[in-house]
C-alpha cells in the first residue's frame, strides 16, 4: 500500500506510523483558525480552550498570566515605542519597540495593565529588572503558545 | 534571589517549551523534554554567571 506522501513507502510499518500519524486532526475552519488565533493573544491560553485543548489552555492562561502579574508585582514596567533621542534613521528608539513587541504578546494583560496604569510610572525597585524579564518571557512565550493553538486549528498537530 | 528568579524563569520557560514541542508526543517524553530544557537553563546560567562574575563592567 502506498503511504499518503509517498516517501515513507520503504520504512517499517512501526516507524512510519511515528513519523506519520495515521489518524491525523481534521482541520478547523478558517474561521475557528482566526478565532483561536486571536482568543490566544487577547487570552493566553484562550485559543487552547477554544479548540477543546482545555488542559493545556488553563496552563498556558496560568503561567503567562501569572509570569506577567509577577512582573507587576516586581515592579516591572510596560514599555511604548519612544522617539529616538538623538534622532536617527529610525524614528523610534528600537530597543523600547523590541521591548514592547515583547511585552505585548501578553495581549490583555498588557493592554489591562496599561489601562489601569500598572507599571507605566517606572518605581526605584531593585527588582524591576526581574519584573521586566517576566514580562518580556510571557509576551513571547504566548507568540508561540499562538502558534500552536495555529497548528491544533489547521490540523497540524494534536 | 537571583538564583530563584532564574529557577522560575527556567520552569515557565520549559513547561511552555515541552508542551508545545511536536516531537514530544506523550506526557513521559514531554517530562523528559521539560527537565532537559529546565536543566540546559539552569546549566548555562549558572556557567554564565561564572564567566561573568569577574569582569567588571
Amino acid at each position: 500500500m502506498q503511504s499518503r506522501d509517498g516517501l515513507t513507502d520503504n520504512v517499517t510499518p512501526q516507524y512510519r506510523e511515528r513519523i506519520i500519524p495515521q489518524d491525523l486532526p481534521t482541520p478547523f475552519s478558517a474561521g475557528r483558525r482566526a478565532l483561536a488565533v486571536a482568543a490566544a493573544w487577547l487570552i493566553p491560553g484562550a485559543g487552547h480552550l477554544s479548540l477543546g485543548r482545555y488542559g493545556r489552555g488553563l496552563m498556558f492562561f496560568v503561567l503567562i498570566v501569572g509570569a506577567f502579574a509577577l512582573g507587576l508585582a516586581l515592579q516591572g514596567r510596560l514599555y511604548w515605542p519612544t522617539v529616538s533621542d538623538p534622532p536617527s534613521m529610525f524614528h523610534f528608539d528600537l530597543i523600547s519597540v523590541l521591548w514592547t513587541f515583547a511585552q505585548i504578546g501578553g495581549g490583555l494583560c498588557y493592554l489591562v495593565s496599561y489601562a489601569f496604569g500598572w507599571g507605566t510610572e517606572p518605581l526605584p525597585a531593585a527588582t524591576n529588572e526581574y519584573g521586566n524579564t517576566f514580562m518580556f518571557l510571557a509576551g513571547l512565550l504566548n507568540y508561540l503558545i499562538i502558534y500552536d493553538a495555529y497548528d491544533i486549528a489547521a490540523g497540524r498537530k494534536r | 534571589m537571583h538564583v530563584l528568579m532564574m529557577s522560575l524563569y527556567a520552569a515557565i520557560a520549559a513547561i511552555v517549551l515541552a508542551t508545545i514541542d511536536p516531537k514530544a508526543e506523550t506526557m513521559r517524553e514531554r517530562l523528559i523534554h521539560g527537565l532537559k530544557i529546565f536543566g540546559w537553563f539552569m546549566g548555562i546560567g549558572l556557567v554564565l554567571s561564572w564567566i561573568l562574575f569577574p569582569i567588571p563592567w
